[in-house]
């Protein structure tokens, strides 16, 4: 899991060029959008863009997207959860 | 049209220090590829870093242009915001054509393709500056800046008191080449030291984006007057003639658009023929592109305004004129699109 996080904020930080940002910088809980990291509503969409990507996860509705995309720690649950066998 | 205008304020970025530098003491930069590109700006005094971080090159060059124009020219709000782009964002529309083929048309990122269309500019200084005015992008070629140019004189005719009115191109490594293939560029390498020794076929690329506050009514600040506009497609040799006598005759300086391309020279050669007069070129300085033009407009204003013309710019210029009130510019694009506009001094 905590690889996965890693990982994702390195992500995070290439596709949306947060190029004064470092994965250290982002706090595993904290919101990604509004306060946090400030991201807007374009940034959600590069959000969902990624996970299609680059885990071939595809977030057909937007309502479990705003969960979603709450934080890395959510993202990585939902990846983690998407990837087990079921 | 021969509706005045006059130009309250102006800003470019260019293949020469024409952001921040003073146009009379700023030396030629000068290059030996064939592709001139842009001294940009620090953008981070212009834009949020928060929105700098999603733009690619082309609209950070027109934003902030844009932005150091108003800041110039002394004017809150921008009012009409109107401008002209041959190409748009290049860089934006081939990383979008890249992905849909990469991805089969799936997962493709909203950004590039947001900005990839031309008003993206516009709509991003409409944002910034909050203006809620008429905005329009122009995109037509090499009559691109030249139809946005027209349109604002006639919003200030029906009584605006001012517009926002520019251009911006790019070029990318990936663009040169394709326009390479149909031999648009010289296939030597002269840069922009050696393009008129010798006229032959091509020239070489440029890209800038340039910005003007444009008044209906003369001010204190006014730098200059635009005073005559002309665009013609593809004329006879007749028709152009008549054009450049009849806006030209009386002017003591010519600005041409000569680029160096022997496949279009007689066109420049009939320019010199009708009007022979103290010539100077410009695409020694900016390039080729679309959006050629403004640049043109702003030099011959930045000229008008100053009352010198920097002799460094100029080499290949044996004699320049000392005084100079009225300026005919004489551009076309690769022989499709001409245009002759007329400059006046204001102010002095």
């Amino acid at each position: 899991m905590e690889e996965l996080k890693q990982k994702l904020k390195e992500q995070i930080i290439e596709a949306l060029n947060l190029q004064d940002t470092k994965p250290a910088d982002i706090d595993d809980n904290a919101p990604l959008f509004g306060e946090g990291l400030g991201l807007d509503s374009i940034d959600s969409l590069e959000l969902m863009v990624l996970l299609e990507r680059q885990y071939g996860i595809k977030v057909e509705d937007p309502r479990e997207g705003r969960k979603i995309l709450q934080s890395v720690q959510s993202m990585a649950e939902f990846i983690q959860s998407k990837q087990q066998p079921a | 049209m021969k509706v005045k205008c006059y130009i309250q304020g102006m800003a470019a970025i260019s293949p020469q220090h024409t952001f921040d530098g003073d146009i009379t003491t700023a030396p030629f930069v000068q290059t030996e590829s064939n592709r001139l590109v842009c001294i940009e700006p620090d953008y981070k005094p212009f834009i949020p870093g928060n929105s700098l971080r999603r733009m690619t090159r082309v609209l950070r060059m027109g934003l902030t242009t844009a932005l150091k124009c108003l800041a110039n020219s002394g004017v809150a709000t921008p009012g009409p915001i109107v401008t002209g782009t041959g190409k748009g964002s290049l860089q934006d529309t081939e990383k979008f054509i890249k992905e849909i083929e990469q991805y089969k048309e799936t997962a493709l990122n909203p950004t590039p393709f947001i900005q990839s269309t031309y008003n993206s500019v516009n709509g991003l200084i409409a944002l910034q500056q909050n203006g809620t005015d008429y905005n329009n992008t122009f995109v037509h070629r090499g009559f691109s800046f030249e139809n946005a140019l027209v349109d604002s004189m006639m919003l200030l005719q029906e009584g605006a008191s001012h517009t926002l009115t520019g251009s911006f191109e790019e070029m990318t490594e990936e663009h040169f080449y394709i326009k390479s293939r149909i031999g648009q560029w010289r296939t030597a390498p002269v840069g922009n030291t050696r393009l008129f020794e010798q006229h032959l076929p091509g020239t070489i690329s440029g890209e800038g984006s340039a910005f003007f506050v444009l008044t209906a009514a003369q001010t204190p600040a006014s730098k200059a007057a635009i005073s005559g506009i002309k665009l013609l497609y593809k004329p006879s040799e007749e028709r152009l003639s008549a054009v450049l006598q009849e806006l030209g005759a009386d002017a003591d300086l010519v600005i041409s658009g000569d680029n160096g391309d022997s496949n279009y020279a007689r066109y420049y050669e009939l320019l010199g023929e009708v009007l022979p007069k103290p010539a100077i070129p410009f695409k020694h300085l900016c390039g080729e592109y679309d959006t050629a033009g403004s640049f043109a407009l702003w030099l011959a204003a930045a000229l008008l305004d100053t009352g010198k013309i920097p002799g460094e710019w100029f080499p290949m210029v044996k004699e320049l004129p000392g005084e100079f009130r009225k300026v005919v510019i004489y551009n076309h694009f690769f022989g499709e699109q001409h245009t002759v506009m007329v400059v006046e001094k204001v102010n002095g």
